[in-house]
């Protein structure tokens, strides 16, 4: 519960009335919500999507020093994937899996060493691959130990982010593949990177109705009255949490969300009171330092530079997000598992708990996030038994929901493209 | 723990009967504890914390984070518990979300250092 405090009228938000769908080309009619229920589109996001794109899986502070792994089983793949930093620092990627008769390697979720032994018959691997040692190597025949390494898994870096390509080739590089998103979000400071919040949920719906309940503010005030809303709108100057902008960028996009500069906590609100920052209106969190100075004044943050600026969300096409605030960044990881099947991981990355009372902020910062997620899940895994229900064959998207239709509108293209050059056009 | 051994430093006896339910390790369980939890013994554990909270800070603050003597961290467990109190009282008027699932898909897997949870 918030309690708002009255401004002069020069200062009220002005809300932009321009429509972001217009402006992407997008189009304003019905869509299909065949996407979220079929198995049958399910296995072609898997071939034709997630086996083509690049796919974050974490980023390189993972890897904090010479030797480090991690890693990490994409369900949509089928697969294992084992993340290593060589002896010359080369961040590389591989299958986890054996040469010998196909067990996994690695069965740590992370650790430092220079050899890897797949504890089956003890074959030893170099972390940049090579075999290198196979117990009584005289009794096989033939044996050439330099192609039985492990095999790899097309792996690039952009801003401290690491990228798989399922593709033994891939078509296009990562460069390529983030396009203009990767040019216009280069060179943004990411700040607390050693310490995160990590918040998961396996539940019961396809894998873009959670990534569709972080593209769009319009659920906020009906969906989080009591968590999000008293800092996201406002009762009068922004009722339906309207974005300050909304845009594509090639096949990835982003909105910023608006955020109330005068909310504080309201007095009947002790323990919010007690331990919360003032900051530019974003109630999930503040750092008032330089990093996040230096944030805001990056041109692709906030790009209206508007005053009353909560979050920039940025989806990259297909699964991930980053998004950013004056408290720092979180990402989500959107992970298909079935067509009605999907696994989510928050990081959000925050500063070393400094004191006491930083301590206790932090723990209210986790406690409001986990229950924004737990409004989310159960309120995805309703829509998905709506939609099972085949009441309805299509959807109706609003402006602010531009996202989602610029998502279905990426998705239809890589679904139908025979070669990855078609889908990015 | 029986009356006559007290868990918590002395000056703070009105909270003692609270150490079972909320002093717990981990951002999770402190979270489950709440979400599970009714009303009344929220809104009990709610008023006794927030009455002595400021005195508990004020207490803690003596130690380093991670280095507390059993009984202060006890008590600054509590403390963390405040906060998920905080949401039933604050937010919700009800121990969780308005109508959300239980038990849920939704695990807070690391919380903060120290008493987060997770791999540190």
């Amino acid at each position: 519960m918030s309690s708002v405090i009255e401004r002069p009228a020069a200062t009220r938000h002005i809300i932009d009335e321009r429509s972001f769908t217009h402006a992407a080309g997008l189009g304003t009619g019905p869509v299909s919500v065949e996407p979220y229920r079929s198995p049958e589109f399910f296995e072609l996001e898997r071939e034709r999507v997630f086996k083509r794109a690049w796919l974050c899986i974490g980023r390189v502070e993972q890897l904090p020093q010479v030797n480090s792994y991690f890693t990490k089983d994409i369900e949509i793949w089928k697969a294992s994937v084992l993340v290593t930093r060589d002896k010359h620092d080369r961040i590389r990627a591989f299958h986890n899996v054996c040469s010998h008769r196909g067990n996994l390697v690695v069965n740590q979720t992370c650790g430092v060493a220079e050899r890897l032994v797949c504890r089956y018959h003890n074959w030893q691997y170099r972390n940049d691959g090579e075999l290198i040692g196979v117990p009584d190597q005289k009794h096989f025949f033939d044996l050439d130990r330099r192609s039985c390494g492990l095999t790899p898994i097309a792996c690039e870096v952009w801003e401290g982010f690491i990228f798989l390509n399922h593709q033994k080739k891939p078509e296009v590089t990562l460069a390529e593949f983030l396009g203009p998103f990767g040019t216009r979000y280069a060179g943004i400071p990411y700040f607390n990177l050693d310490e995160t919040i990590v918040i998961q949920a396996d539940f019961k719906a396809n894998w873009k109705l959670i990534a569709d309940a972080f593209a769009e503010p319009y659920h906020v005030p009906s969906l989080h009255p009591a968590t999000l809303a008293p800092g996201f709108a406002h009762p009068e100057e922004n009722r339906y949490a309207r974005p300050l902008s909304a845009m594509a960028h090639g096949i990835h996009r982003h909105f910023s969300a608006y955020g109330n500069p005068d909310y504080v906590p309201s007095p009947t609100s002790k323990v919010e009171a007690l331990v919360y920052v003032q900051d530019t209106g974003g109630v999930l969190g503040g750092d008032a330092s330089d990093n996040a100075a230096a944030l805001t004044a990056h041109p692709a943050i906030n790009p209206t530079k508007d005053r009353s600026w909560s979050a920039d969300v940025t989806w990259l096409f297909p699964n991930f997000n980053i998004d950013y605030s004056t408290g720092g960044f979180w990402t989500h990881e959107f992970w298909p598992v079935a067509h009605d099947r999907t696994h989510w991981t928050l990081k959000i990355y925050i500063p070393k708990t400094m004191s006491i009372r930083h301590r206790l902020q932090l723990e209210h910062y986790a406690c409001r996030w986990a229950e924004v997620v737990l409004e989310d899940v159960t309120n995805c895994e309703r829509i998905q038994r709506g939609l099972d229900a085949r009441a309805k064959d299509t959807m109706i998207l609003q402006d602010a929901e531009m996202l989602i239709r610029h998502s279905l509108h990426v998705l239809d293209k890589w679904v139908k493209a025979d070669r990855v050059a078609d889908a990015l056009a | 723990m029986t009356a006559a051994s007290p868990s918590l430093p002395p000056g703070f006896e009105e909270l003692e009967a609270f150490v079972p339910y909320w002093s717990l390790e981990t951002n999770d369980q402190r979270r489950a504890a709440r979400s599970t939890a009714d009303m009344d013994d929220i809104q009990r554990f709610y008023d006794a914390i927030v009455a002595r909270a400021e005195q508990a800070i004020v207490h803690c603050e003596q130690f380093a984070l991670g280095f507390m003597p059993p009984a202060s961290e006890r008590l600054f467990k509590l403390l963390l518990a405040m906060n998920h109190a905080a949401i039933a009282v604050e937010m919700h008027g009800a121990p969780r979300a308005f109508d959300s699932t239980w038990p849920s898909a939704v695990r807070i897997t690391e919380g903060p250092w120290p008493h987060g949870g997770g791999s540190r």
